[in-house]
C-alpha cells in the first residue's frame, strides 16, 4: 500500500475536525461532521426526517443461549433535503451490522423489528416492508421464472397496472439501464451476466420511484470495470429519481465517489463512529477516481478506519 | 502400447460425469437391449430338453413374440392399457388437485405444516395392502376403489413434496417481492409457486411412475365383477399358465411408462423454459389464457404509481 499523500496526513493532525463543516480541510473532499453519537434534534415545524434511528439495538435470538447483539445504540438522522435525496454510503468491517441496519429500514424479518429503539421513516415507525423502500441485494435475486421485462415490471404488475402500460414503462427502463430492449427484454435471468442481472435488479426497483433506495453491496460481485460503469449509471439515474439512497459497500473509493455522506461503522456490536460529508462527484467514476483530491479523501478515510479500529 | 490404448479408452469413455450426445445415449441403450435379447436367445436355444433354461421358466424370444398378436387381438391389449391408464390418471389427478394446494399452503405457512404433519406422516407410511383392503370395504368392487386407492396412496407424497419445494425457495425472493410492493398473496402466486413449480412437476412425474405400478397391484385383486386392466390380465395369464403373455406384458409396461414419461417431459420443457431452455410454448399459452383475467384485475384494482401510499404508512404485506 502506498503512503498517503502529505496533505492527508496534515488533515489527520489538524484532526479536531469534529467542529463541523466550516473547518473543512481545503485539500480534501471529505469532512467530518460528527464524531460518533450525537442525539438528533427532532424537527420542529419542519419536514420529518427521511430516516431516523433512535438508539436502535438489534439482538438476534434474544433470550436464547446463542443471542448476539449485532448493532448497539445506533442513532442517526438523514434529513429531507428539498427536491433532492441524499446519497448515504455505509462503510464498515464485515459483520459489523451494515445489512442489519439496511434491513431494519426495509422492515424485513428477522432484523425487523428492532430489539430496542425506534426506526422512523418520515416520522413514522416502520411496520413492515413496502415498495416505498426499494431494495437491491448483493446476491442475485432476479425471479428466475420471469423474463427481463417481466422482472422489471414486477412491482407494476403488483399494482395491477395494465399490461400495455407497464410493458412500455418497463422497456423504457431497460433502455435506461443500458440493456438492449430488442435482444435482452425476453431473456431469462440465467442467460444474463452478473452485471446485467444487477441492472435488472436496479431497474425493477427504480421503476417504482421509491422514496428510499436501499442497496446492499450491489456491485460487490462485479469486476472492477463493470463496477465503474455501474457507478456512473447509478449517479445518473439517482439524479433523475431524486430518492434518498442507502448504499453499503466495502470499497472506500466507491463510497467517496457515490456518497454525499459516509457513515463509518465500528466492529460488532456495530455503532456509527463517524459521519463524513463528501463533495459531490464532478466527473465520471474512472476519471474522478484518479484525481489526487479524490485519492486523498480515500486515504484519509482509510487512515481514519485504521485509527478507529486500533482505538477499540 | 497396450496400456496406453486402454488408458485412452478409459479416459475417453469413462470421464467423470462427461455429458453424452443424444445419439450415443440412444445407441448405448439399444446396445443394452440387444445384449439382453442375445442372452435370452442363447439361454433358450434349441429343443425344449436341450435348453439351458427350461421353457417352463423362460420361453424363447420367438415363442414369446409369437404370442403378441394373440395378446393384441384376443386379449385386447390396447383396451386394457387404456383402462389401467384411465384409473391411474383419475386417481392421480385427484391427488394433485387436492395435494398441491394443501402442500403449497403448508409450505407457505409453517403453522399449517406443523398442524398437518401427523397426517402427512401417516399417509406416507400407510401400508398399501391395508389401503387396498379398506378401499374395497368402503367403495366396494368396481372402479371407485381403484381410483381411490391411487389417490390415498399418493396424496400424502404430493402434499409433502409440494410443501418441501415451496420451503426450498430461498427467502431472499420473498424479501425482494416484499420490497417491490407485493402483497402476501401476490408473493405466493407470482413468486413462490412459480419458482417451486419445476420441482413440484418433477416430483409428480416420478410419483406417477410409481402410481402406475400401484394400480396393477390393485387390479390384481379379484372381486366379483372385475373389468379389465393390465394387472387383471396378468392375474388371468398367471392362473392359466401363459408364461409368454406374462413376459410380453412385462416388456410392454416399461414401454407404456416410457411413452407417458416422455410426454410429461415434453410438457415440462414447454412449461418451464427457464429451466430446460427452448421456446416455452405451453408457458406462453398459459400466459395468453390468463390475459383476460389479468386485464379484469387491472380494470378493478389499478393503483397509480403517483398514488402510492406515503413512506412507512402502509402496513406492509399482510
Ligand atoms: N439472522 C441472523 N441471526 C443471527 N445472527 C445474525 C443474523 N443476521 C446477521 N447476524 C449476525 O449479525 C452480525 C451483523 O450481520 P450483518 O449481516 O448486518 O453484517 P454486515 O455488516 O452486513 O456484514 P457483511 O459486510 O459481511 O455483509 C454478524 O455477526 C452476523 O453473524
Ligand atoms: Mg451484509
Amino acid at each position: 500500500m502506498s503512503q498517503p499523500p502529505a496533505a492527508a496526513n496534515a488533515n489527520e493532525t489538524t484532526g479536531s475536525l469534529a467542529s463541523g463543516a466550516a473547518s473543512a480541510p481545503r485539500s480534501s473532499i471529505a469532512t467530518v461532521i460528527t464524531g460518533g453519537l450525537t442525539p438528533p434534534r427532532s424537527p420542529v415545524g419542519l419536514r420529518p426526517h427521511v430516516v431516523e434511528f433512535r438508539n436502535v439495538t438489534k439482538t438476534y435470538n434474544s433470550g436464547k443461549s446463542d443471542q448476539f447483539t449485532a448493532i448497539r445504540d445506533v442513532t442517526f438522522v438523514v434529513e429531507d433535503v428539498a427536491d433532492k435525496g441524499e446519497f448515504v454510503c455505509v462503510l464498515g468491517p464485515s459483520g459489523c451490522g451494515k445489512s442489519t441496519i439496511l434491513r431494519l429500514i426495509a422492515g424485513l424479518e428477522p432484523q425487523h423489528p428492532a430489539t430496542n429503539g425506534d426506526v422512523l421513516i418520515l416520522g413514522q415507525s416502520v411496520v413492515g416492508p413496502g415498495s416505498d423502500r426499494g431494495m437491491v441485494f448483493q446476491d442475485y435475486t432476479s425471479f428466475d421464472h420471469r423474463t427481463v421485462l417481466e422482472n422489471v415490471t414486477f412491482g407494476l404488475e403488483c399494482l395491477h397496472m395494465p399490461r400495455k402500460q407497464r410493458d412500455e414503462l418497463g422497456r423504457e427502463w431497460i433502455q435506461k439501464m443500458g440493456l438492449n430492449v430488442t435482444t435482452d427484454a425476453d431473456k431469462f435471468p440465467h442467460e444474463l451476466s452478473g452485471g446485467m442481472r444487477q441492472r435488472v435488479a436496479i431497474a425493477r426497483t427504480l421503476i417504482l420511484k421509491p422514496r428510499i433506495i436501499l442497496m446492499d453491496e450491489p456491485f460487490g460481485a462485479l469486476d472492477p470495470l463493470t463496477r465503474l460503469n455501474m457507478q456512473d449509471l447509478l449517479v445518473k439515474l439517482w439524479k433523475e429519481v431524486q430518492a434518498t439512497v442507502f448504499f453499503i459497500t466495502h470499497s472506500i473509493e466507491e463510497a467517496v465517489f457515490l456518497g454525499d455522506r459516509v457513515y463509518l461503522m465500528s466492529n460488532s456490536p456495530g455503532t456509527i463512529l463517524e459521519e463524513l460529508k463528501i463533495e459531490p462527484a464532478t466527473s465520471s467514476a474512472n476519471e474522478m477516481q484518479r484525481q489526487p483530491k479524490f485519492l486523498e479523501a480515500v486515504y484519509y478515510i482509510r487512515d481514519k478506519i485504521t485509527k478507529l479500529e486500533s482505538n477499540q | 502400447m497396450n496400456s496406453t490404448f486402454l488408458d485412452r479408452l478409459l479416459h475417453n469413455w469413462l470421464t467423470l460425469r462427461k455429458p453424452v450426445s443424444r445419439l450415443q445415449a440412444v445407441g448405448l441403450g439399444v446396445a443394452c437391449i440387444l445384449l439382453c435379447l442375445t442372452g435370452w436367445w442363447l439361454l433358450t436355444l434349441g429343443e425344449y430338453e436341450s435348453r439351458i433354461v427350461g421353457p417352463l421358466t423362460l420361453p424363447s424370444p420367438a415363442e414369446t413374440f409369437g404370442k403378441f398378436s394373440e395378446l393384441w387381438n384376443d386379449f385386447a391389449l390396447t383396451r386394457n392399457v387404456l383402462v389401467t391408464l384411465r384409473r391411474v390418471s383419475i386417481g392421480f389427478a385427484l391427488a394433485l388437485v387436492v395435494g398441491i394446494p394443501i402442500g403449497v399452503t403448508a409450505g407457505c405457512f409453517p403453522r399449517v405444516h406443523a398442524f398437518l404433519s401427523p397426517l402427512i406422516m401417516i399417509g406416507r407410511n400407510v401400508p398399501l395392502a391395508a389401503v387396498l383392503g379398506l378401499m374395497i370395504f368402503i367403495f366396494g368392487s368396481g372402479e371407485k376403489n381403484k381410483v381411490m386407492f391411487i389417490f390415498v396412496a399418493s396424496v400424502a407424497f404430493v402434499i409433502s413434496d409440494a410443501a418441501r419445494a415451496i420451503m426450498d425457495v430461498s427467502a431472499r425472493y420473498i424479501d425482494t417481492a416484499y420490497t417491490l410492493g407485493a402483497s402476501r398473496w401476490q408473493t405466493i402466486s407470482k413468486v413462490l409457486v412459480p419458482l417451486a413449480a419445476p420441482t413440484i412437476f418433477s416430483a409428480c412425474r416420478q410419483m406417477f411412475g410409481l402410481a402406475f405400478g400401484y394400480i396393477m397391484l390393485a387390479e390384481s385383486i379379484k372381486i366379483a365383477d372385475e373389468v379389465g386392466g393390465l394387472g387383471y390380465q396378468i392375474q388371468i395369464f398367471q392362473r392359466r399358465g401363459f408364461r409368454e403373455h406374462i413376459y410380453l406384458i412385462i416388456l410392454v409396461i416399461p414401454f407404456v411408462a416410457l411413452v407417458i414419461d416422455q410426454v410429461l417431459a415434453g410438457i415440462q420443457r414447454q412449461l418451464f423454459p427457464h429451466v430446460y431452455g427452448g421456446d416455452g410454448v405451453l408457458r406462453t399459452l398459459v400466459r395468453v389464457i390468463l390475459i383476460p383475467w389479468e386485464n379484469l384485475k387491472s380494470l378493478l384494482f389499478h393503483k397509480h404509481l403517483a398514488s402510492l401510499p406515503p413512506a412507512a404508512t402502509d402496513e406492509g404485506p399482510k
